[in-house]
């Protein structure tokens, strides 16, 4: 047995390969919860992350909603911020030029109301320096199908994927909401339109009530759930997903511990994404990339990349041939 | 002043101290967090027991290796923190947010303190004695026994008048009746209830008085990247985003975060628009 594969004194290789980028680990900060990084950066080193995901940019500046925006919920933390952001025209000026130094790699971020914005935004952020691929925040409500969001609807996803696409040269994510009857239709138009990943899961659309104002704890009405508590419905949509696209999936949704990356990448995840456990824990990253170096020595594989898809047998049969499959998967139940 | 970076410390709680009822005084050790905090200044903690967000609560005293909280019982995670062991271990991420600036020597300032908002004057009394300022303070609350940290304040001011809304202690007053009926300080300080700061704030800009305020709102990542913790500020206003206006929105201000951007604003940047009671 070669020391590469018994992983005795050597460590394990934790890049991956995202399609058409690879990056020195896994994890992934999760676009609205970073920023642009340099917040968590005074207190981490954030290159414990093998990407950024920025805060999604909308062509006009947008102030966003009223407050309050926050609602702490069991286990979880509804958000509605509306959005705030600069527009595609500060950001290029004012903040695209520093990511050229940036301690990790960055993922642009896009959300927009019609498939025009996501086009005009995608095309004006292909290419700038430091950037490795363009996220498309596709679970924003489409203003062109009255306000529906886009990532529900299967023709809606393929039409605004496919239009960025023809536009743009830098890998594209499709960030996809769970906030449908059945997930596989979504990634697979997303898929077939030319992303060159997904991500999901998006906030799960929620609500809580402040009883002593008789009123909605959100300005905003309604919000997304992330934390803890979404981790299965996560899970559970990354195993669906990694059953019905070849693509690679970035798994997110209430990953707060190594141990909780582990599984989802077991579920069928190539890529972690971390959000509001950076909240709680700034050091998740660095933490969670030795559970992750942990956990491949044990199995005493060579990569991490060995993790995506070992506890899901259809995620092998749907990208391999049963003679033909990795010998880490083959015996997979 | 120029502030020093947070750091992420683990603490040890020291000794815990119910001063009123539901009022707690934890005294914690924190080295780097007792060395580096600035009035007005915050811990970010992670309370064992709870999830998702750390939780915020303001410096109250620092010196040595030591720093102390003084807070009210306010939901699951200030019960819960109440609760602990001393020698209890706690994450802090500290110190965070700005702070109050200082006026020019022989200057005078006028700290007004509504209830639990007292907690940012400990420091700032010293940092204005330090600058040879001459401090008075106004610190008001509903009842007498809610009036803490006042006897650790009065050792730092000049001069401390209290007030009660049941005259259990000083006068049947609100703090902004103390200040009306003070004279014109060159600074304001205010931290304490919505109501109040908007009450001080319009003094203020009617006197012609500089007047800062630390506010409060829920805070999600208690960091600046989540922007869940928003104020309205005037368009322009220095701590402001600086992002252009938004077309097709007629709200004409801009928002700025409390936890990062503040908590300290001059009362002439805060807007404070009409909310639903």
């Amino acid at each position: 047995m070669s020391p590469a594969r018994d992983g005795a004194g050597t460590k394990p290789d934790l890049s991956v390969d995202i399609g058409r980028f690879t990056l020195a680990t896994p994890l992934i900060a999760a676009s609205g919860c970073y920023n642009r990084g340099a917040e968590f950066a005074r207190i981490v080193d954030v290159g414990a992350y093998g990407a950024i995901t920025l805060k999604s940019i909308t062509r006009d500046p947008r102030l966003g909603n009223a407050m309050p925006r926050i609602a702490l919920t069991p286990s979880g933390m509804l958000n509605a911020i509306g959005l705030q952001g600069p527009g595609i025209e500060y950001f290029i000026e004012h903040e695209a030029p520093k990511f050229a130094d940036a301690p990790t790699k960055i993922i642009g971020s896009v959300a927009g109301f019609t498939i025009g914005e996501f086009v005009e935004v995608a095309a004006r952020m292909d290419g700038l320096p430091g950037l490795v691929a363009i996220e498309l925040d596709v679970s924003c409500p489409n203003v062109d199908s009255e306000g529906e969001c886009f990532a529900v609807d299967p023709r809606a996803t393929d039409a605004v994927v496919a239009a960025v696409r023809r536009r743009v040269r830098l890998p594209i994510i499709a960030k996809l909401t769970p906030n449908v009857t059945d997930i596989r239709p979504i990634a697979r138009a997303a898929e077939e339109a030319g992303a060159d990943a997904i991500s999901l899961i998006n906030t799960l659309r929620g609500m809580a009530i402040d009883i002593e104002h008789a009123r909605s704890a959100l300005a905003n009405g309604t919000g997304g759930l992330s934390g803890p508590a979404i981790r299965p419905v996560a899970v559970y949509q990354v195993w669906e997903a990694a059953q019905t696209v070849k693509i690679p999936i970035i798994g997110m949704g209430g990953v707060e511990s190594g141990s909780d990356a582990i599984e989802m990448m077991m579920a069928g995840a190539s890529a972690v994404g971390i959000g509001t456990a950076n909240f709680r824990d700034p050091l998740i990253a660095a933490r969670a990339n030795e559970a992750l170096a942990a956990e491949t020595t044990r199995r005493r594989f060579a990569s991490v990349r060995a993790l995506t898809g070992l506890a899901n047998p259809g995620f092998a049969a749907a990208r391999w041939p049963a003679d033909r499959r990795p010998s880490h998967v083959s015996s997979t139940r | 002043m120029a502030l020093e970076a947070p750091t992420i410390e683990t603490t040890t709680l020291i000794s815990r101290e119910q001063v009123a009822p539901g009022f707690w005084f934890l005294r914690l050790r924190g080295r780097e967090i007792a060395r580096r905090t600035r009035s007005a200044q915050y811990v970010a903690i992670d309370v064992p027991g709870t999830a998702v967000a750390r939780l915020p609560l303001g410096v109250w005293t620092a010196h040595g290796d030591e720093f102390s909280l003084l807070f009210r019982e306010w939901g699951e995670r200030t019960r819960k923190l109440a609760g602990l062991a001393e020698g209890t271990e706690l994450s802090c991420v500290g110190p965070l947010g700005n702070t109050f600036g200082t006026p020019g020597r022989g200057a005078s300032a006028l700290i007004v303190a509504g209830g639990i908002g007292i907690v940012p004057f400990w420091l700032l009394a010293r940092e204005l004695r330090q600058a040879k300022v001459r401090v008075s303070a106004a610190f008001g609350a509903r009842t007498k026994a809610m009036l803490v940290g006042a006897e650790q304040l009065r050792r730092e001011v000049d001069d401390l008048r209290l007030c009660t809304d049941d005259a259990t202690e000083g006068e049947r007053a609100t703090v902004l009746d103390l200040v009306r009926a003070a004279s014109k300080p060159d600074v304001l300080y205010g931290c304490g209830p919505a109501g109040m700061l908007r009450a001080l704030s319009e003094h203020a800009v009617r006197t012609g008085t500089a007047c800062e305020i630390s506010m409060e709102e829920t805070f999600g990542c208690s960091m600046g990247t989540c922007w869940g913790c928003v104020v309205p500020v005037r368009r322009g206003a220095p701590q402001g985003t600086g992002y252009p206006a938004s077309p097709r929105d007629s709200r004409n201000y801009d928002f700025a975060r409390v936890c990062v951007d503040g908590t300290v604003f001059s009362a002439r940047d805060v807007l404070w628009l009409e909310k639903p009671a």
